[in-house]
């Protein structure tokens, strides 16, 4: 988690929203990321889907199943992970999935419990470093976000 | 010989019955009915009622001295919708309001002394929970008791047949009959199994309803990619006309929403559709630069987005996330649909973005 933190702050630094996910197999990091909403123009580009799809990449070009690799992995966040990106672990059957401080926003457990709809479910964890989390989306909050249109009020987190 | 045989036969059948239900489905699709908004669940379920005490005045002319001294001792904050008084009936206050070891006579006696001789007795009433948003609820509310309507003109006509007009109809249809040409062009093109496709896989068509232009277009790639849902990549094709995107693809040169493989095909069986041009982006970028943040669009606001299948939990809050305005599905997603089937994202008050749904194609 500390990691992902350091992933999250720079996130900060080039001004995407901080949150930083490192993603462990067998207890060996295998991915890292950070948002990258902004630079791409793409609001689907969280942290998690960054190391999924790094993953998924890797598996292919080493032949290895990814159905079976993905059983296999836990997940670091330092934010709950989204309902998108919720959805999407549910799908790939991770592990388990620790997180930083909560997502009152956008939660994927918070806002609407997403594993009511899928038969497999990791385990889920957060509260971890969780006022570090949320200090770096205070920080981040405190500036505007430089692509949202003018007119909109910012509210809080977004994972 | 016989080796070969059979499989070919297999093979030219799938084809055949795989264009034919895509025909079938264009069809069906090419009709005046109009579309349907998907809405939250108060709007079907019957009128939620609470029960509350009533009292009944001795004396019409009592009635306004009594209302006034209620309001203020017992304000019912919570039934504000509510009027008061419905003939010689008072609404105390709900049943639950006070602990239930004392009577309502003893109740009024503690808390409004001023009125213990008022009424001639008690009882208990059924009376509408919540506000009436539209009409039809206005008129059931008002049945059970007096209540006050602020109408929504917006939200009674999305509730009613007739929301869109003939021509925004038509539209929005031939939209949605593109999401099955594409269709139908994969299954053809990539052999894929037209059942299989209806069921499993999806298209996406993203619009910008004020340039009436295809800004971009996918076919899922599940198959290949976990992710790559037809959500995901046209959200991604949407980052990539605005400079950005993530996943690498074959987008044609001029059109960059759109998959080149496709485009010539839909250019051919629909002559009047337009694409939105990258020298649109080019044009934008004139002018200072605040003014082209002004311009310039960011994600998928203000676009309309239409699709075969209703999407999954992550490809609806994809479209959360992407901002969308209004998404348009065809066939109902029974085992993880998010937009109507097991969950209504839209309805979610929490979140940040609120699109509108319909569907009611065929």
């Amino acid at each position: 988690m500390k990691r992902a933190l350091v992933l999250a702050s720079e996130a900060l630094a080039v001004q995407e929203v901080p949150v930083g996910c490192v993603f462990t197999h067998n207890g060996h990091i295998v991915a890292e990321s950070r948002n990258s909403v902004n630079i791409t123009h793409n609001p689907t580009r969280h942290a998690e889907m960054n190391c999924i799809d790094f993953l998924l990449d890797y598996c292919k070009k080493n032949n290895i199943n990814y159905e079976n690799y993905f059983k296999d992995v836990n997940v670091f966040v330092t934010v709950e992970p989204c309902i998108m990106c919720s959805a999407a672990l549910n799908n790939l059957k991770v592990k388990e999935v620790v997180y930083g401080c909560a997502n009152d926003r956008f939660g994927g457990n918070t806002v609407l419990n997403v594993s009511d709809f899928y038969e497999h479910n990791y385990i889920l964890s957060g509260n971890v470093l969780a006022d570090e989390a949320m200090t770096l989306l205070k920080l981040f909050y405190k500036g505007t976000n430089p692509n949202a249109p003018d007119s909109k009020v910012k509210k809080k987190t977004s994972t | 010989m016989t080796e070969t045989e059979p499989p070919m036969k297999k093979f030219k059948h799938l084809d055949d019955s795989s264009t034919e239900i895509f025909e079938k489905y264009i069809q069906k699709i090419d009709s005046n009915k109009n579309l349907r908004a998907v809405l939250s669940d108060d709007f079907d379920q019957p009128l939620k009622l609470i029960k509350v005490f009533v009292g009944h005045i001795k004396d019409v002319k009592d009635i306004s001295r009594t209302i006034l001294k209620l309001n203020e001792k017992i304000p019912l904050k919570e039934l504000q919708h509510l009027k008061r008084v419905r003939r010689k009936d008072v609404i105390l206050c709900p049943i639950n309001f006070f602990n239930n070891t004392l009577s309502i006579q003893d109740f009024i006696e503690s808390s409004v002394p001023e009125l213990k001789d008022i009424f001639e007795f008690f009882k208990q009433a059924e009376v509408p929970l919540n506000p009436p948003k539209i009409d039809r609820h206005y008129q059931e509310a008002k049945r059970i008791w007096s209540c006050n309507f602020h109408p929504n003109k917006y939200l009674d006509k999305l509730v009613g047949d007739e929301f869109f007009p003939l021509c925004e109809l038509r539209t929005h249809r031939m939209y949605m009959k593109v999401a099955f040409e594409v269709a139908k062009w994969y299954t053809i093109n990539k052999k894929i199994d037209s059942i299989n496709l209806l069921i499993n896989l999806n298209t996406t068509i993203v619009v910008d309803p004020k340039l009436q232009s295809i800004v971009a277009l996918s076919f899922d790639n599940r198959q290949e990619h976990p992710m790559q849902h037809s959500t995901m990549l046209a959200i991604d094709n949407v980052a990539k006309t605005q400079n950005g995107g993530a996943w690498p693809s074959n987008q044609d040169k001029d059109y960059i929403g759109i998959p080149e493989e496709i485009l010539p095909y839909l250019k051919e069986t629909f002559p009047s559709l337009k694409f939105y041009r990258n020298d649109f982006i080019l044009e934008s970028k004139s002018g200072t630069e605040k003014e082209d943040r002004i311009y310039a669009p960011y994600l998928c606001t203000g676009y309309y987005v239409y699709m075969l299948r209703e999407p999954c939990v992550m490809c609806s809050m994809a479209l959360v996330h992407a901002r969308a305005k209004r998404v348009f599905f065809c066939i109902d997603n029974k085992k993880c649909g998010a937009l109507k089937s097991k969950t209504k994202l839209q309805m979610i008050t929490s979140l940040n973005h609120h699109f509108e749904v319909f569907t009611g194609f065929i």
